[in-house]
C-alpha cells in the first residue's frame, strides 16, 4: 500500500494514498481535530473532486466504520486476530454445516482438535461466554475459537463434517 | 487615568466588531484590525461616554501590542521544528531558496529605486519578503486546497520565510537600534546579537533534560507564571544588549519547543497570542493617521506590484523545480503574496531605531492591500492561471488537456 505522509506547519498532518482503483485519497488532520477528505480524479490528479470535512467524533464514528469494527463484511466473518501463534476467529454456522444440532461434547472440539471454543454468538447478539460441552450448536450462530493455525484447521473439518 | 478600563474595554469591543465583521465579509481579520485602529485616534472623535481618541489609553494599548508581538514570535518558535525543516526535502529547500532569493533582491532594488538609505531600504525589503502564515495557512484551510500537492511547496516556502525571518531581525536590529553610526560599531552589535542568539540556542540545547524536569509543574498557573516569566525576562534583556525583543521571545520559543512541555506552553499560550495579537494590529493602526496616508501611496502601490510579480516569479520557478503543473505553481505565487503580521513587526523595528516616518503609513497601506488582494489572488487563481495562459503558453500537452476538460 502506498501512503504518504507529510507534515503541514501550521495546519496539521496530510496523508496521501493512491488506492489500488487508481485513486488519490488524501485526509487531513487538522491541529484543532477536525478532519478532511479529499478524492482527486485519477486522470487529473490536481482537483479534488469532492470533499468530506468530519468533526474528531465524527471521524472516528467513520474510521471504526471502516475498519469494520460495527459490521464486518460477509466477505470477512472469519477475521482473525492472531498473537503469536495463538489465533482467535469467529466461525459462522451455516445451515448446511453437519455440525448443526450436536452438542460441543458430541463433537468433542477439545479432545479432537486442541482448540477450544471461548464464546458463542447467537441470533440477536445473545451471547454465551465459556460456553459448556452440552451447548447444543445452531444454524446462524458464530463460534469464537482459540486455538493454533493447525488446530483450526481440524476444527473446520469438523464443523463441516459432524466428525474428526 | 479614571476611564482606563473603560478605554480599553472599548478598543477591545472596536477590535470584536471588526473581526466580527471580517468573519461575515469572510475576509482576514488582520486588516480589518489595522483599519478600525486607523479610524478611531487622536484625529476622531468623543461621544458621550465613549472617547474615540484613546489619548489616556494610547500607551497602554501600544504596550499590549509590544506583548503581543512578543506571544507571536514565541509562537513561532514553539511551533517551529528544525527537525522538520531538514526533512521537508530537496524541492522544498530550493524552493524557499528561488522565493527568497527573487523576493529579497527585489525588495532591495525597490528600496534604492525609491531612494531611501541604507537601513530604510533593509526595512522595506524585510516588509515586502515575508509573507503572512496566519493569513496563508487560513485561505488555504477556507478554500479547502490543504490537500493540493502545491501546498507543501507553499508551507515549506513559509517555513523558510521564517527562519529568514529570524535572522534577519537578528541582523536588522543589531544595525538600526544599535544606533552606532561607524561601520565597526554596526558590525560589533551585530556580533553582538548574533553571539547572544547562538549562545541562547546552545545552553537551551544542552538544558533541555534540565527544563524537562524543572518544567514538570502540576499546578497551571504555576506552570504558566514559570513560562511568562522566563518569556518576559529573556525578551527583555536581549533589548538591553540591542536585540530585538521579539527575537528574545522567538529563542524561547525554539529551546522550549524542544522539551517534552510543548505542547502544554502552546495550549497556555494560544489564546494570550490570539488576544494580544489582535490588540497589536489594532496598536498598529492607532499610531497611523489616516491624513498621512497619501505620500505613501503611489510608494505602497509600486511595491505591491514589486511584490505581486516577485511572488508570481518564485512560485512559478518554485512550482516547475518540483515538478508541479503549471497551474499548481500559479497557485503558489498567488498564495504566498499575503502580507501581514511580519511586515508590520518589521515597520515597528524601523519606528523603534527612528527611521524615516513615511515607512509607517507605507507599511500599513502595503499590508492593507496585499491582506485583501492576496486572498482574493488566491481564490481566483484558476481565472488567473487561464488568462495568463494566453500570453505564456505553458507546455502543449497541459494547454490542451485545459481544453478539453
Amino acid at each position: 500500500m502506498n501512503i504518504r505522509e507529510i507534515d503541514l506547519p501550521g495546519i496539521g498532518r496530510k496523508f496521501q494514498m493512491i488506492t489500488r482503483s487508481g485513486d488519490k485519497f488524501v485526509v487531513i488532520v487538522h491541529d484543532d481535530g477536525r478532519r478532511e477528505c479529499y478524492h482527486f480524479e485519477h486522470e487529473d490528479p490536481e482537483t479534488s473532486i469532492s470533499m468530506i470535512s468530519l468533526d474528531d467524533d465524527e471521524a472516528r464514528m467513520i474510521a471504526s466504520i471502516i475498519g469494520g469494527m460495527a459490521y464486518k463484511p460477509k466477505m470477512l466473518e472469519n477475521i482473525e486476530v492472531a498473537i503469536d501463534d495463538l489465533v482467535i476467529e469467529w466461525y459462522k454456522i451455516e445451515s448446511s454445516y453437519a455440525c448443526v444440532g450436536k452438542t460441543i461434547g458430541e463433537l468433542n472440539i477439545r479432545a479432537n482438535t486442541g482448540a477450544t471454543v471461548i464464546a458463542i454468538l447467537g441470533p440477536n447478539h445473545v451471547k454465551h461466554v465459556n460456553p459448556g460441552p452440552d451447548f447444543r450448536l445452531a444454524a446462524d450462530t458464530t463460534i469464537i475459537v482459540a486455538g493454533e493455525r493447525a488446530q483450526h484447521k481440524e476444527l473446520k473439518k469438523i464443523l463441516l463434517q459432524g466428525s474428526p | 487615568m479614571d476611564h482606563m478600563v473603560l478605554e480599553v474595554g472599548l478598543a477591545i469591543a472596536l477590535i470584536a466588531l471588526a473581526g466580527l465583521l471580517s468573519n461575515k465579509l469572510r475576509f482576514s481579520v488582520i486588516p480589518f484590525y489595522i483599519l478600525i485602529g486607523m479610524a478611531v485616534g487622536p484625529h476622531s472623535i468623543q461621544i458621550w461616554h465613549f472617547d474615540f481618541r484613546f489619548i489616556e489609553s494610547t500607551p497602554l494599548i501600544e504596550f499590549m501590542g509590544r506583548i503581543g508581538v512578543l506571544f507571536l514570535l514565541f509562537y513561532l518558535g514553539l511551533e517551529f521544528s528544525v527537525g522538520r525543516l531538514i526533512k521537508s526535502g530537496k524541492s522544498i529547500a530550493v524552493g524557499g531558496t528561488i522565493y527568497i532569493g527573487i523576493n529579497f533582491t527585489l525588495g532591495l532594488v525597490f528600496g534604492w529605486a525609491a531612494g531611501f538609505a541604507l537601513q530604510e531600504t533593509l526595512v522595506v525589503a524585510g516588509i515586502t519578503t515575508i509573507s503572512s502564515s496566519a493569513i496563508v495557512a487560513k485561505v488555504l484551510v477556507d478554500l479547502k486546497r490543504t490537500a493540493n500537492p502545491e501546498t507543501e511547496m507553499i508551507l515549506g516556502i513559509i517555513m523558510f520565510e521564517d527562519v529568514f525571518l529570524a535572522v534577519y531581525i537578528s541582523i536588522l536590529s543589531g544595525l538600526v537600534l544599535s544606533g552606532s553610526t561607524s561601520v565597526g560599531g554596526v558590525i560589533v552589535s551585530a556580533l553582538i546579537a548574533l553571539g547572544f542568539m547562538l549562545a541562547l540556542l546552545l545552553i537551551g540545547r544542552k538544558a533541555v533534560p534540565l527544563l524537562n524536569k524543572a518544567l514538570n509543574i502540576r499546578s497551571n498557573e504555576l506552570f504558566g507564571l514559570v513560562i511568562f516569566a522566563s518569556l518576559f525576562l529573556v525578551a527583555g534583556f536581549s533589548e538591553t544588549i540591542h536585540v530585538a525583543e521579539a527575537i528574545g521571545a522567538l529563542l524561547v520559543g525554539l529551546v522550549l519547543a524542544e522539551t517534552e512541555h510543548m505542547k502544554r506552553i502552546e495550549k497556555l499560550i494560544l489564546p494570550f497570542r490570539d488576544f494580544f495579537g489582535a490588540i497589536f494590529f489594532f496598536s498598529f493602526g492607532l499610531t497611523i493617521d489616516p491624513t498621512t496616508l497619501g505620500g505613501a501611496v503611489g510608494l505602497s502601490i509600486a511595491a505591491v506590484v514589486v511584490t505581486l510579480i516577485g511572488n508570481f516569479a518564485a512560485g512559478m520557478f518554485a512550482g516547475r523545480s518540483a515538478g508541479l503543473s503549471p497551474k499548481a505553481s500559479v497557485n503558489i505565487g498567488l498564495t504566498i503574496v499575503s502580507r501581514g503580521e511580519f511586515s508590520i513587526i518589521m515597520a515597528n523595528i524601523a519606528k523603534a531605531g527612528g527611521l524615516l516616518a513615511i515607512i509607517q503609513p507605507f507599511a500599513a497601506l502595503y499590508v492593507l492591500i496585499l491582506a485583501i488582494v492576496g486572498p482574493l489572488l488566491t481564490k481566483e487563481s484558476k481565472l488567473i492561471y487561464k488568462l495568463v495562459g494566453r500570453f505564456f503558453k505553458w507546455d502543449k500537452k497541459t494547454s490542451n488537456a485545459e481544453s478539453t476538460t
